[in-house]
């Protein structure tokens, strides 16, 4: 790209069943990122990019990003906008910030995702249909699909077509919750086996509870600079983009989505994002990979087609261990969806900021992905996971 | 900086303006009002999933009037004969707009299934559990609820075959909608 962009530091909110209105997560957040990164102030943002899927309908709110602007008292003189792409909205924005840095508009942008879910438990049907929103609502979400009853149907279909068993499934959940013990911010914070999740109630079978991400309440932010601020401020950590690609294939609806076994859409962005990276071989070159674990079976069939692992042998490759921390590419180390729970428009912006925090040695260190990771990747889908978006990151510019 | 200045008195010296307090005495009661709120909001017909099907709201009314009629139907674009699932207005293939409908057929097959257990959206809260699953029917496949069968009832590739549901909900046309049950 002609500008390098780098992420310098974030922060985020307690994430959780939060007693809080989505204006003060956000400003929790929006705080904890400039505390974070000596030498930016509010002032200094010339673009500001946030992510969030549906304030309209969990808390009556549109435009959203002067909101924010107006909550940190930032004077955006550049590039203003909320991104919507569903589960991958923290992301979009992410990825917005770095073409707007990358094309040489701005030096330094603030991205922020933010996501209330959680309104009284009397109101779950509400929450319920605005996941099911998501989908084609006159052809697939009038059926009742939501996530765990459309992603149940991805792991039926891959554990008859590929042998992968109920224990592969809960074997992946048993990882990421029981890693999400050590994240201090993270929604579930117990650790979990294998035998709790496959003792947990089958929601939408073969789909467990403990196989599901929950309804979470966060933000999150990062600061991203051009190459140029970053070393005006002198960093000693930067998270750089050096890949960044998306796919659809045409499809939204059930008919038209490539497979009910696997995605070919992640499979293409994630060739997109290694060739701009110079990524050969994916397995041996990336250290930390925040993958989308919305469901057990999205992480196994992502190793997939992400380049870990063989097409249907994903369930194998949890089952050998080599997705752990110290396995050949550690997967979701902050404990993923499953484990810190999944506010829609905040999780992409987290995953990159986890993969910084990795980069800059700055978490637990139970946690932490062990001989100093120095290449990094962020895996979201969205919606009838129609749609795939990956970013690759490095400590080091291209 | 364009922005009002908002910054306050710092001290008790600074000078203040005439919105601020000066007599030092407690503020008396101000008058109350009461905001009447009704105790319910009825579903309305905006919230609940299915569309308005007649031809003053969609131009796919025919889908359902074929429906309606006790046939499944979907469009077929006349240049390129590609055949959508949902219908179309426009061709994804060839954009182009000279779409007729064809018959679909009313049996297929079952790929996946799952059963919703948990909560459902609104005006579907008191159906689970319920079988939803994926429908093969040939030149297209369809998302649909199965019913007259529970989870452990169904395998993938069983037989299933059409069910027209009428809509009895908050609007006076008549609108339907399908599912399936087992053959």
């Amino acid at each position: 790209m002609p500008h390098n962009a780098a992420i310098v530091g974030g922060g985020l909110t307690e994430w959780g069943e939060r007693d809080a209105t989505w204006k003060d997560l956000a400003q929790e957040a929006g705080k904890a990122t400039f505390d974070d990164v000596d030498g930016i102030e509010p002032a200094d943002v010339e673009g500001l990019f946030v992510g969030a899927v549906q304030p309209e309908r969990f808390a009556f709110q549109s435009h959203v990003a002067p909101m924010v602007a107006e909550l940190l008292g930032i004077d955006v003189n550049g590039m203003l906008a909320r991104t919507e792409l569903a589960c991958a909205s923290g992301q979009a924005a992410l990825r917005y910030a770095w073409l707007a840095i990358a094309a040489g508009q701005l030096d330094v942008a603030l991205v922020l995702g933010v996501e209330k879910m959680n309104i009284d438990r009397e109101h779950m049907p509400e929450i319920q249909s605005n996941m099911t929103n998501v989908l084609d609502r006159e052809f697939d979400g009038v059926n009742g699909l939501n996530g765990p009853s459309y992603f149940a149907q991805y792991a039926q279909r891959h554990m008859e077509e590929h042998g992968t068993t109920q224990e592969q499934l809960a074997m992946v959940s048993a990882k990421n919750k029981s890693l999400a013990a050590e994240t201090d911010f993270a929604h579930y914070r117990e650790h979990v086996d294998v035998d709790d999740v496959l003792d947990s109630y089958p929601i939408a079978p073969p789909l467990r509870l403990l196989d599901c991400s929950g309804i979470t309440d966060g933000a999150a932010g990062v600061l991203v600079v051009s190459e140029e601020k970053a070393a005006e401020l002198g960093v000693e950590t930067a998270a750089y983009i050096t890949g960044s690609g998306q796919s659809c294939m045409a499809s939204n609806s059930v008919n038209n989505i490539p497979s009910m076994t696997t995605w070919p859409q992640a499979r293409e962005a994630s060739q997109q994002a290694y060739e701009q990276a110079g990524i050969e071989d994916p397995l041996e070159e990336i250290d930390v990979a925040e993958v989308h674990d919305c469901f057990s079976i999205s992480e196994i069939i992502e190793y997939e087609q992400l380049g870990f692992a063989e097409e249907g042998e994903g369930g194998q490759f949890i089952e050998d261990g080599r997705s752990e921390l110290d396995g050949d590419v550690a997967v979701n180390p902050r404990g993923g969806l499953l484990g810190c729970g999944h506010p829609l428009g905040a999780t992409g912006v987290c995953q990159a900021l986890e993969v910084y925090r990795q980069f800059a040695g700055d978490v637990s260190s139970a946690r932490q992905v062990p001989d100093d990771p120095e290449t990094g990747l962020i895996h979201n889908l969205s919606g009838s996971a129609s749609v795939h978006s990956v970013m690759t990151l490095a400590r080091d510019p291209q | 900086m364009t922005r009002p200045d908002h910054t306050g008195p710092k001290d008790a010296d600074a000078p203040t303006d005439d919105l601020l307090r000066t007599d030092g005495g407690e503020h008396s009661d101000p008058p109350r009002g009461t905001i009447t709120l009704p105790d319910e909001v009825e579903l309305p017909r905006l919230l609940d999933f299915y569309d308005l099907q007649d031809p003053e709201h969609t131009r796919i009314h025919e889908f359902y009037d074929n429906l309606r009629a006790g046939s499944l139907t979907t469009t077929q674009c006349t240049d390129c004969d590609a055949i959508h699932f949902p219908p179309r207005v426009v061709c994804p293939e060839c954009l182009s707009d000279d779409l007729t409908y064809t018959d679909l057929p009313h049996e297929g097959t079952l790929t996946s299934f799952t059963e919703v257990r948990g909560t459902a959206a609104i005006g579907m809260s008191d159906d689970p559990p319920f079988v939803v699953g994926v429908v093969d029917l040939g030149p297209v496949r369809l998302s649909a609820r199965v019913d007259n069968a529970t989870y452990d009832e169904l395998e993938t590739g069983d037989a299933v075959q059409l069910k027209v549901m009428d809509i009895d909900g908050p609007t006076e046309q008549d609108r339907v909608f399908y599912r399936f049950e087992p053959l």
